[in-house]
């Protein structure tokens, strides 16, 4: 496999063709407790510049779903299925392989911004390497770019930052550094794993816009991984929801905002935090514990934890359906408007059987 | 600043400390005059009686113990260390200290940047594998090596490749030209590398597999750096911390063990010094010696916490 | 996936908390070398100061049916002075780390449980001790003393007491913030009661560790005096009798008077440091399962 053909082949990608294409992908751990099924069978595709957000808690297989895209994971993961990047499948590749496309093709920006920069490495030197590496730029050449980076990403007096070390900046410009990073080389497809999780709220806002504005300037696919409806809101075209390791549900952002269908969607939208909410409102969670990926349930992944759920549930595992939008698909017996779901909704307003967290917000 | 301050303030006081201990035990342990002067300081005959005098006034024997100390200190730090009443002529201690020091230090140096050229390259392989067989058996090499005694090696590595197959000379020959000198004291300095090599190489292997979970390392990789690279520009600088701290504490152990390898392969050092000067009762010698290594170590210490923030540029920040 | 990697734990926990083939076989060993010390002068071991000269033929004698490590220049039995030499390699081991233990033990414990002044004390004692490469402070000492069994085991003593008292100290000041002594302390116990009753069980096992590799450390630290001239005058030691061999000529004609020692020597220090591991890795676990 030669670097220029892969870079070539997904150069000839016009808008409109899929420039990443899952398709049944699993990724499985060997444990000694078993296998641990982290992500099992997604299918979903990406056009140029479009960008998609994987929503799920923590353990749904989010995180795992975009490593695994990007050959990120340790070596006890086994993957099957197929990822397409730009026409061609890149599940099989190695290590030495992938090289060619990290940082070059697709690049990650991490969650915390505290670790994810080298704390002994400068900020310039951070920058020019990927460029030296992929695009073979001299010294000079990759300064002047990773100044223009900077300016790219805001960071403000960007000459003296280039000789600073990580722990010289906030963790925002840290962030906006990893982001200067990951665009280096000017990657069709950015990774985004929990970019402002470990930030302060106003932070937060600002990097999300950043990430979105050179999305559209640079015509790049970004992937928006995160267990926040609210950060995926404003900022994706489609939305993937995670649970157990698989989909179960996924529509173009705004119908799944005006049409959710599964429970678990619901009870996530339930627990994002509001600006408008007193300090210390306690966070609506679901509860209960995610399902056990070594063993999971006999039927719908998430009906243990599910109020809606009805003995069906149980035992058999509902399929992907489509809505009358065929974009739009969920997994779920009893979605959100059908009868037996608002029959059991009016019975829990009616006992008054609302769990506090619940409650708490609607 | 006022950290290093403080830092000088420790080292000083540690060296005073450390010094009166040395010259407490140097005159309260026996008789400081037969401890100077061997069985000479009872004899009676006149010129013996001479040399006695000469001593007490070299050593200020007349003076109380604390005068002695300040007197001795003051000296000491100027160089003087005194006269080799053993010795005919009776020259002064520093003449063999110039003599021999350099020698042990060049063997301290060698054996040194042996043990960081294998410890480092061997903890980079064996963190790349980390839990493969190849790591399991380099886990077991060194615990084997660090558990056989610098002299026992220095014996078998005498044995092996300077009597069996000569492939090593067997004697330091002082007047030789200097990278013939060198080339003498490789085996020796072999004899203290290799437990040290295996002492670093396991510190280090653990701290680079630490530092090979962090996020950073996961950025250097998602930006498409080979793996040969992430280890050496990414992963090796963070994991040197605890490995320059230890390097700093074997030192003052390689101190110790050079003394003794030094007899095994005869190197005319500090160590062949001070057991010449033991056997000959000649103590100002040892006192001389003693001082010297404590000395080294603690300013050693000193420097390497010089060094640790050089490398950590936050512990400058804090 | 946090379940997953938490039951691995437990798995990799259940593996370290067997001690292992290895641990067996060190103890073994150990048994041994301590059985055949012990007992030297009622086994039938030859006489150590025996000259066993064959008519005709010079010494030293190969190892064979008679000398099974063979003889020294002067035609006595390896063997015999090997085991000999461990009574004093093995004396000078136990008195050394049971000084360090006892004064540095005790030293650290009330360093870390009373903090403040003490604490002060205490350590910077500490730190001019471990200020000094430990092998010249015993140089010291030995040179000036007369080199008798009791000064050298005393001197590697006081010279285990600063490594052993800082672990102690660092141990105790881990467990002094513990719920189950501040339990023992709301509950109105005494100081004295506290130490003894909550910490030292505790402080105990990670120093029964130490002890271990700690006795290791002063068997070689003998071995090393001897080379300098400065082990125990009278009888063989182990370094004494590794030193008679370690000269050139007599490692090339007769090899085995320095290396079968060094080997019995590098076996017992290998089995202590092994066993010691184990016995720490061991009770790490139950510390972190607390």
């Amino acid at each position: 496999m030669n670097k220029n053909d892969i870079i070539q082949s997904d150069r000839r990608i016009e808008s409109g063709e899929p420039l990443l294409e899952l398709i049944d992908l699993k990724t499985h751990f060997k444990t000694e407790r078993g296998l641990v099924r982290a992500v099992d069978g997604v299918t979903l595709s990406l056009k140029r510049g479009e960008s998609l957000g994987v929503v799920g808690e923590s353990g749904s297989g989010k995180t795992v779903l975009s490593r695994s895209i990007m050959g990120l994971l340790p070596s006890t993961a086994v993957k099957h299925g197929s990822v397409k990047f730009a026409g061609q499948d890149i599940v099989g590749f190695s290590a030495k392989q992938m090289r060619h496309l990290w940082g070059a093709e697709m690049s990650m920006v991490f969650q915390n911004p505290l670790n994810s920069l080298n704390p002994l490495m400068k900020i310039g030197k951070q920058i020019t390497e990927p460029l030296k590496l992929h695009l073979g730029m001299d010294k000079a050449t990759a300064t002047a770019t990773a100044l223009q980076l900077l300016r790219d990403v805001r960071i403000p007096e960007p000459e003296r930052r280039l000789n600073q070390l990580p722990h010289e900046l906030s963790g925002g410009m840290r962030q906006r550094v990893m982001i200067a990073i990951a665009l280096a080389c000017g990657p069709t497809l950015l990774f985004a794993d929990e970019p402002t999780t470990a930030l302060d709220v106003t932070v937060q806002a600002q990097i999300l816009d950043l990430i979105g504005e050179q999305r559209r300037d640079r015509n790049m696919s970004v992937i928006l991984v995160t267990h926040d409806l609210g950060v995926v809101a404003g900022h994706t075209d489609q939305i993937a929801v995670m649970y157990g390791g698989k989909l179960v549900e996924h529509a173009p952002t705004k119908t799944l905002f005006a049409n959710m269908k599964m429970p678990y969607t619901k009870s996530l939208m339930r627990s994002i935090p509001k600006l408008s909410d007193p300090s210390h409102t306690r966070l609506a969670t679901i509860p209960g514990r995610p399902p056990d990926l070594v063993n999971p349930p006999l039927g719908c992944n998430f009906a243990p934890r599910c109020m809606y759920a009805l003995p069906k549930c149980h035992v058999e595992e509902p399929p992907l359906t489509p809505t009358a939008d065929p974009k739009h698909v969920y997994a779920c017996w009893y979605p959100v408007g059908s009868p037996e779901f608002e029959k059991r909704d009016a019975e829990l307003q009616a006992t008054g059987y609302m769990p506090e967290d619940f409650s708490a917000v609607s | 600043m006022r950290y290093w301050l403080q830092r000088l303030g420790v080292a000083v006081a540690l060296l005073l400390a450390v010094s009166a201990l040395t010259f407490g035990a140097m005159n309260l342990l026996g008789d400081p005059l037969f401890n100077i002067l061997g069985p000479t300081s009872a004899s009676t005959l006149p010129e013996d009686l001479e040399i006695i005098e000469a001593a007490k006034a070299e050593y200020n024997l007349d003076d109380p113990l604390p005068v002695r100390y300040v007197k001795w200190g003051s000296a000491f730090v100027t160089g003087d260390f005194g006269v080799q009443f053993s010795v005919d002529g009776q020259p002064p201690v520093s003449d063999l200290i110039k003599e021999r020091l350099p020698r042990t230090v060049m063997l301290l140096i060698i054996a040194q940047t042996m043990a960081v050229l294998i410890a480092i390259p061997w903890a980079l392989f064996a963190a790349s594998r980390a839990d493969k067989a190849v790591d399991k058996v380099s886990t077991v090499t060194s615990f084997l090596f660090i558990a056989i005694p610098n002299f026992g090696l220095a014996v078998i590595l005498k044995y092996l490749f300077s009597l069996k197959w000569s492939i090593f000379p067997l004697i330091f020959n002082a007047a030789d030209p200097f990278w013939t000198r060198v080339w003498q004291l490789v085996l020796p300095a072999m004899a203290l590398a290799l437990p040290v090599a295996s002492v670093y190489q396991r510190l280090l292997r653990t701290d680079l597999i630490t530092t090979l979970q962090e996020d950073y390392i996961l950025t250097a990789r998602s930006k498409g750096v080979s793996k040969r690279n992430v280890l050496f520009k990414h992963a090796l600088r963070p994991s040197l911390f605890s490995f320059i701290t230890i390097f700093g504490i074997n030192t003052g152990a390689l101190l110790g063990g050079s003394l003794i390898v030094e007899q095994i392969f005869i190197v005319p050092g500090l160590g062949t010094a001070i057991v010449e000067a033991i056997l000959r009762e000649d103590f100002p010698v040892v006192l001389a010696i003693v001082m010297i290594v404590t000395t080294a170590f603690v300013v050693i210490n000193v420097l390497v916490d010089l060094l640790y923030s050089l490398i950590d540029p936050r512990v400058r920040a804090s | 996936m946090s379940d997953a990697t938490a039951q691995a734990n437990a798995d990799g926990a259940a593996s370290k908390r067997r001690l292992g083939v290895g641990f067996w076989i060190a103890v073994f060993w150990l048994f041994i070398v301590f059985f055949a010390a012990t007992f030297a002068p009622w086994l039938p071991f030859k006489d150590p100061d025996n000259n066993y000269i064959v008519s005709g033929e010079r010494p030293p004698y190969a190892p064979s049916g008679t000398h099974p490590f063979g003889t020294d220049q002067d035609a006595r039995d390896l063997l015999a002075r090997t085991v000999f030499g461990a009574r004093v390699s093995l004396t000078v081991g136990l008195v050394a780390i049971g000084m360090g233990m006892l004064f540095g033990g005790f030293m650290g414990i009330m360093a870390g449980y009373f903090r403040g002044w003490w604490d002060r004390v205490i350590s910077f004692v500490f730190i001019i001790f471990l200020s000094f490469p430990a092998l010249v402070l015993a140089i010291l000492i030995t040179a000036l003393l007369e080199r008798s069994l009791r000064t050298i085991s005393i001197t590697l003593g006081i010279l285990s007491i600063a490594p052993v008292g800082r672990i102690a100290r660092a141990t105790t000041i881990s467990f002094a913030d513990r719920e189950f002594v501040l339990a023992a302390r709301t509950l109105g116990a005494k100081n004295g009661r506290i130490i003894i009753r909550e910490l030292l069980p505790n402080v105990l096992i990670p120093m029964s560790a130490l002890a271990l590799l700690g006795m290791a450390v002063a068997v070689v630290a003998e071995g090393g005096l001897a080379f300098l001239g400065l082990s125990v005058e009278k009888g063989p030691t182990w370094g004494k009798v590794i030193l008679t061999g370690a000269g050139s000529r007599d490692l090339q004609k007769a090899p085995w008077i320095a290396i079968i020692p060094i080997i019995v020597l590098f076996l017992t220090v290998l089995a202590l440091n092994f066993a010691g591991d184990r016995i720490r890795a061991y009770f790490d676990v139950r510390e972190t399962a607390l």
